[in-house]
């Protein structure tokens, strides 16, 4: 609790002190100086406080709290880092309010669009009559295009000219195979960088599979289209191609031109990896 | 070593050294009563550091410490993608329940092919006959697209942002596997009414897992009762939405949000 005083020293004796560029960390800064408004609580109880007459293990056990926490308050005390108090936006009310309006907002959307455009219900099953469309919902579009990649499987047949790997298997593969790339991602792209300017192949990589699920759920709907299956079919993956493409040429020239420069004073402070 | 009560466990002295009004006797000894019994000190004392910690100042977020707002307030909405689904959950959670007392999982019913089924029928009923009960399944199917949107566009912000890099990339996998869930809860309910579209859509589920070499075959007949459709593919797919994934996914969804709450919301810099 007492950390307070050691890092405003700190701040204080460091901050006037000209940097390599020529600026102070001053004018550097963008957190907008130090605020120090609101005091580290010191209305919570200890634990000691607390549990100061219990008995047998409980006590052990806070009293091993009481031990860990001083250890922490040593550590920070001794460590060069300087702490800065944080200006709080306070649970209540305020986060809880917004959060409530937000609520009400959205489930009164629903509510609008339930009333609005009222779901079809159509005939019941009829197993001995195949339906000329077969669909699922929109969201499962992309899956079931999926199923409809006929043409580019390849086809491997042994004696007799039977598939060895049917066409339906093949699109089960396709399913694990995306998913699991899909999955991969986290360690498949490494490092900070956070804004698609900073990291324009993978963000090419996102356009391309966003495009992908769109094109994919097209053919899935392909009888809805009035031009030939085999063009719909190029397209599926001509399109992705080309978006990531044209995704990858912007953000290259957007982190050449503007942006970098608009962000400068951040890259300063922390100097990309 | 006496077996006496030592002085400090002595209640009813220290109680009589306070001097306490009437309301005060009554009161502690009340509560000595119940706390003898029960131990409720250690309760109240978890309900006293909820207090603390729910009144605890939230951190200056990532935007308002660089002082990003008036650039980056147009790319909040993207933010509040996550709860959006859950409150979609939510909304689809309870009028499920509600639909749940009138739905009937059951192909009884049809003499012949093509009739209308018991599933179906109770469906036709809560749309007809039913009080409220075309809005009340309005409502659910409409939840149900609200949460899909809302969970795919969350994936995509979570992508475009770098959301799920170093520390994350467990909460990344488990959010794939939560929208996999998500899109066999849709699946399942699709199936439920039994119209023609959900008999067709089951057909080639089951497809799809015969045309799996080695576990296709016990896979049909774990999710679907089989390899023709029928009573047993409704009531798995009726238990699979009512009862397995409803635990399962909300359970997978406090996790979810437990592990982002542990490790903070990763803010684009």
């Amino acid at each position: 609790m007492t950390t307070q005083h050691t890092s405003t020293d700190r701040t204080d004796n460091t901050d006037r002190e000209p940097m390599t560029d020529g600026g102070t960390d001053d004018a550097a800064r963008t957190d907008g100086g130090p605020p120090a408004t609101i005091p580290p609580d010191d209305e919570t109880p200890t634990w000691s406080e607390r549990k100061e007459r219990s008995q047998g293990l409980s006590r052990l056990t806070y009293e091993y709290f009481e031990r860990a926490r001083r250890e922490d308050q040593d550590l920070r005390q001794e460590s060069t880092y300087v702490e800065r108090d944080v200006l709080g936006f306070p649970a209540w009310p305020h986060e809880t309010i917004r959060n409530l309006a937000i609520t009400s907002f959205f489930v009164g959307i629903i509510i609008l669009i339930s009333a609005t455009i009222p779901m079809y219900f159509e005939n019941p099953a009829n197993p001995s009559s195949t339906p000329s469309i077969i669909l699922p919902d929109w969201y499962l579009y992309w899956s079931f295009g999926l199923l409809k990649l006929n043409p580019i499987n390849p086809e491997l047949s042994v004696l007799g000219g039977n598939l060895v790997v049917s066409h339906e298997f093949y699109g089960v593969l396709a399913h694990g195979l995306i998913i699991g790339v899909v999955a991969l991602v986290p360690f498949l792209n490494k490092g900070n960088a956070r804004r698609p300017v900073e990291q324009p192949f993978w963000s090419a990589v996102g356009v391309m599979g966003v495009l992908l699920s769109i094109t994919l759920a097209a053919l899935a709907i392909q009888n809805f289209f009035p031009f030939e299956l085999e063009l719909l079919f190029s397209m599926s993956f001509i399109l992705p191609v080309l978006g990531g493409a044209i995704t990858y040429a912007v953000l290259k020239t957007m982190r050449e031109g503007y942006m970098y420069d608009l962000n400068k004073r951040y890259y300063r402070l922390r100097p990309p990896k | 070593m006496s077996l006496e009560k030592k002085d400090e466990f002595d209640h009813d002295a220290w109680l009589k050294r306070k001097d306490l009004t009437a309301v005060e006797t009554v009161f502690l000894t009340t509560l000595i009563w119940i706390d003898k019994r029960l131990r409720i000190v250690d309760y109240l004392e978890l309900l006293e550091t909820l207090y603390y910690r729910i009144n605890l100042q939230m951190p200056k977020s990532h935007t308002e410490q660089y002082d990003l707002d008036n650039k980056f307030w147009y790319w909040y909405p993207l933010y509040s993608l996550g709860s959006l689904s859950v409150i979609a959950y939510l909304v689809a959670a309870v009028s499920g329940a509600l639909l749940g007392f009138y739905y009937s999982p059951s192909t009884a019913g049809a003499a012949a092919t093509g009739d209308p089924t018991a599933a179906w029928l109770s469906i036709e009923m809560i749309i007809k006959d039913l009080q409220f009960g075309f809005m009340l399944r309005s409502i659910h199917r409409w939840a149900a697209q609200f949460m899909m949107a809302a969970v795919f566009l969350h994936m995509l912000r979570v992508y475009f942002t770098g959301a799920y890099k170093e520390p994350r990339e467990g909460n990344w996998i488990l959010g794939v596997i939560l929208i996999l869930l998500t899109l066999l809860f849709g699946y399942s309910g699709y199936v439920l009414p039994w119209k023609q579209l959900s008999f067709w859509a089951a057909q080639i589920g089951v497809e799809m897992a015969l045309a799996t070499p080695i576990v296709g075959e016990w896979a049909a007949q774990l999710m679907f009762g089989g390899f023709t459709l029928g009573q047993a593919t409704l009531v798995r797919m009726y238990i699979l939405h009512v009862f397995l994934l409803p635990f399962v996914v909300t359970a997978l969804i406090a996790l979810h949000i437990g592990i982002v709450w542990v490790q903070g919301i990763a803010e684009p810099h």
